[in-house]
């Protein structure tokens, strides 16, 4: 187990330190001066002067490298052209709210799709299982944002249930369930697909293996045969293939964040790139790539724990 | 050498497309493609009015009348757009798959054939699948500027480890068989047994996988159009049209709906296709 966390973690290092250096570098050929922008834009040519050597920008590129990480290290990720606001403030207020709607996307989406996953290869063959399956191939054919703007123009528009522009506030209150209500149903809704698809195809494969026999053989409810021996077992690639899936949630949260100008980091990043804002969208792509790699790591982690197999591989 | 291969192909299966049109589903899919690509190849031709053409007198027409399907905020048609549009929007993606493709596709036979490159390879295919496409994009089109090219890039990338890994699984197979040694020992070169032998007989599942992406390709390049990364305006491209009719969704939903329409059925099409070849090119892998 612990060679395999080992392992994992070599192998995250030199992808970390390539997106850093991505990064570092991404900031090397767009056309601003970091010295100019933090001094404002009434700054004297002697305070520039003064600013390039505090930030060390008079230095050759590997020792500004180094400054850079350093600087990353105290979370100084450097200031926006556009509000001149630091990039870590802005990203603060923004992760919580992605995370927010990832996890009210993923909290009905995940059992949803197992439990169609689950009846569907129970019943295969039956028009049930062609209706999720065809439910499935829908899911992952449709554009997240064509999903978004149906929805506002029936729920939030013509019916007017639910609100459909920014946060109203936490989770925990009525004002702020409203309102991520539909971005949820947005993101969650092409999730459901492919997780009812992989949970069948997992499902399908235990029902045929010879301890869910037995189980049947020793007169066990079905019931309990497929909750307690077939869906238990499915259960450690349903869980593997969510985890892979998480790239395709980000890029679904990117998109309906915009859809529903939902303010978080992904939203945060377009505007940023945009409006050529460089610091800014050189933040949040270092800190959406990290989230990214740390989330993959836990996922890799977690798959471990769950299938001994894995450690021995 | 022709007997053998008699022997091998003997009992009378089917073609690959007789099997493939036996199913409703495939065969409904398979004449939505083709009719995508004719439409989007002869948009020229087929398009009734200039895509560009703005007519202040006709904005935001409904579908129906002197325009087919409408016209959009600042009077141009609809229809011509959204065929111009599928022509963008399908180019994208068949140069982003055929450029992230050729180079996965080599990639794979390369860490198949020479084995001293395979772990070098592979852990650069590792490194760049720990990657989702969404953050390509954004990198992509945050150095180069959001426009086209920064979405065919970002999309080739994003192809290259997934192709790689195909093409290396199927490669390892092919290699080990009989008639490879046989080439090898007939003194073939590296090259010419990989164009000749290797690259033909490790076709089907790259095909399958390739229709597939298809579709993959084509709803994010659109995602990052609407984002306003790629194709800009006034380009006519599938996901730029979705977003820009968004400020009118209220009182013109077609504006948005038709591109939005076309991507899903384009999409849809290409994943029902690609499943159904899966599973006439390989009925092991059926599920």
């Amino acid at each position: 187990m612990l060679r395999h966390a080992v392992q994992r973690l070599m192998m995250a290092v030199p992808v970390m330190f390539g997106v850093l250096l991505v990064g570092f570098l991404l900031m090397q050929v767009v056309p601003t001066d970091p010295a100019v922008v933090r001094a404002g834009p009434n700054a004297s040519a002697e305070i520039i002067g003064q600013i390039r050597s505090d930030l060390g920008l008079d230095q050759p590129l590997p020792v500004q490298f180094g400054l850079y990480l350093w600087r990353l290290l105290q979370g100084d990720l450097g200031v926006s052209i556009i509000n001149n606001v630091p990039v870590s403030q802005e990203l603060g207020a923004t992760i919580g709210p992605t995370l927010e709607l990832m996890f009210a996307s993923l909290i009905w989406s995940i059992p949803l799709g197992i439990a169609m996953g689950t009846i569907a290869a129970y019943l295969r063959g039956s028009w049930l299982d062609r209706l999720v399956m065809a439910f499935s191939v829908a899911g992952v054919s449709v554009p997240v944002f064509f999903l978004g703007l149906v929805l506002i123009w029936f729920v939030g528009f013509q019916w007017q249930l639910l609100p459909f522009t920014g946060r109203a506030g936490p989770l925990w209150t009525i004002e702020g369930l409203r309102a991520v209500a539909l971005p949820a149903i947005t993101l969650g809704g092409v999730f459901v697909g492919p997780i009812a698809r992989m949970t069948r195809t997992a499902v399908l494969d235990v029902l045929g293996a010879d301890h869910v026999r037995t189980a049947r053989a020793k007169g066990l409810p079905e019931h309990l045969v497929v909750l307690r021996h077939a869906l238990r077992n499915a259960m450690v690639p349903v869980v593997t293939l969510i985890g892979l899936q998480i790239g395709f949630l980000l890029g679904g949260a990117v998109v309906t964040e915009q859809v529903f100008s939902w303010p978080g980091v992904g939203r945060l990043a377009v505007g940023a790139i945009t409006s050529s804002d460089f610091p800014m969208a050189q933040g949040t792509i270092i800190v959406l790539s990290m989230g990214f790699i740390v989330v993959n790591l836990i996922v890799d982690l977690l798959y471990g724990v769950l299938d001994p197999r894995v450690r021995t591989a | 050498m022709s007997a053998t291969t008699a022997e091998i192909t003997a009992p009378a299966r089917p073609s690959t497309l007789r099997l493939l049109l036996r199913d409703v589903g495939a065969a409904i899919s398979l004449v939505l493609v083709l009719l995508s690509i004719l439409l989007a190849v002869f948009a020229p031709w087929l398009a009734p009015n200039d895509p560009y053409d703005t007519n202040l007198m006709a904005i935001m027409q409904p579908p129906g009348g002197e325009y087919w399907l409408g016209t959009d905020g600042q009077g141009r048609d609809m229809l011509s757009r959204m065929l111009f549009g599928l022509r963008v929007t399908l180019t994208m993606g068949a140069l982003s798959l055929a450029i992230g493709g050729s180079i996965g596709v080599l990639m794979g036979f390369c860490a198949a054939y020479y084995r001293r490159l395979d772990a070098v390879l592979m852990r650069l295919v590792d490194i760049m699948l720990s990657f989702p496409a969404i953050l390509f994009g954004l990198a992509i089109a945050a150095i180069f500027g959001p426009g086209v090219t920064a979405v065919v890039i970002a999309l080739s990338v994003a192809t290259i480890p997934l192709m790689a890994r195909i093409a290396r699984s199927t490669a390892l197979v092919v290699l080990g068989l009989d008639y490879i040694e046989a080439a090898r020992a007939q003194g073939m070169g590296d090259a010419r047994l990989i164009w000749r032998h290797l690259a033909p007989n490790c076709l089907s599942p790259i095909l399958v996988f390739a229709t597939l992406r298809f579709g993959q390709v084509i709803l994010l390049g659109s995602a990052l159009s609407f984002l306003g990364l790629g194709a800009q305006a006034p380009i006519a491209e599938l996901g730029a049209m979705a977003s820009q009719g968004r400020t009118f969704l209220f009182f013109a939903p077609h504006i948005s709906v038709i591109p939005c329409a076309a991507i899903f059925v384009v999409v849809l099409a290409f994943n029902v296709l690609g499943d159904s070849l899966r599973d006439a090119l390989d009925p092991r892998l059926r599920v």
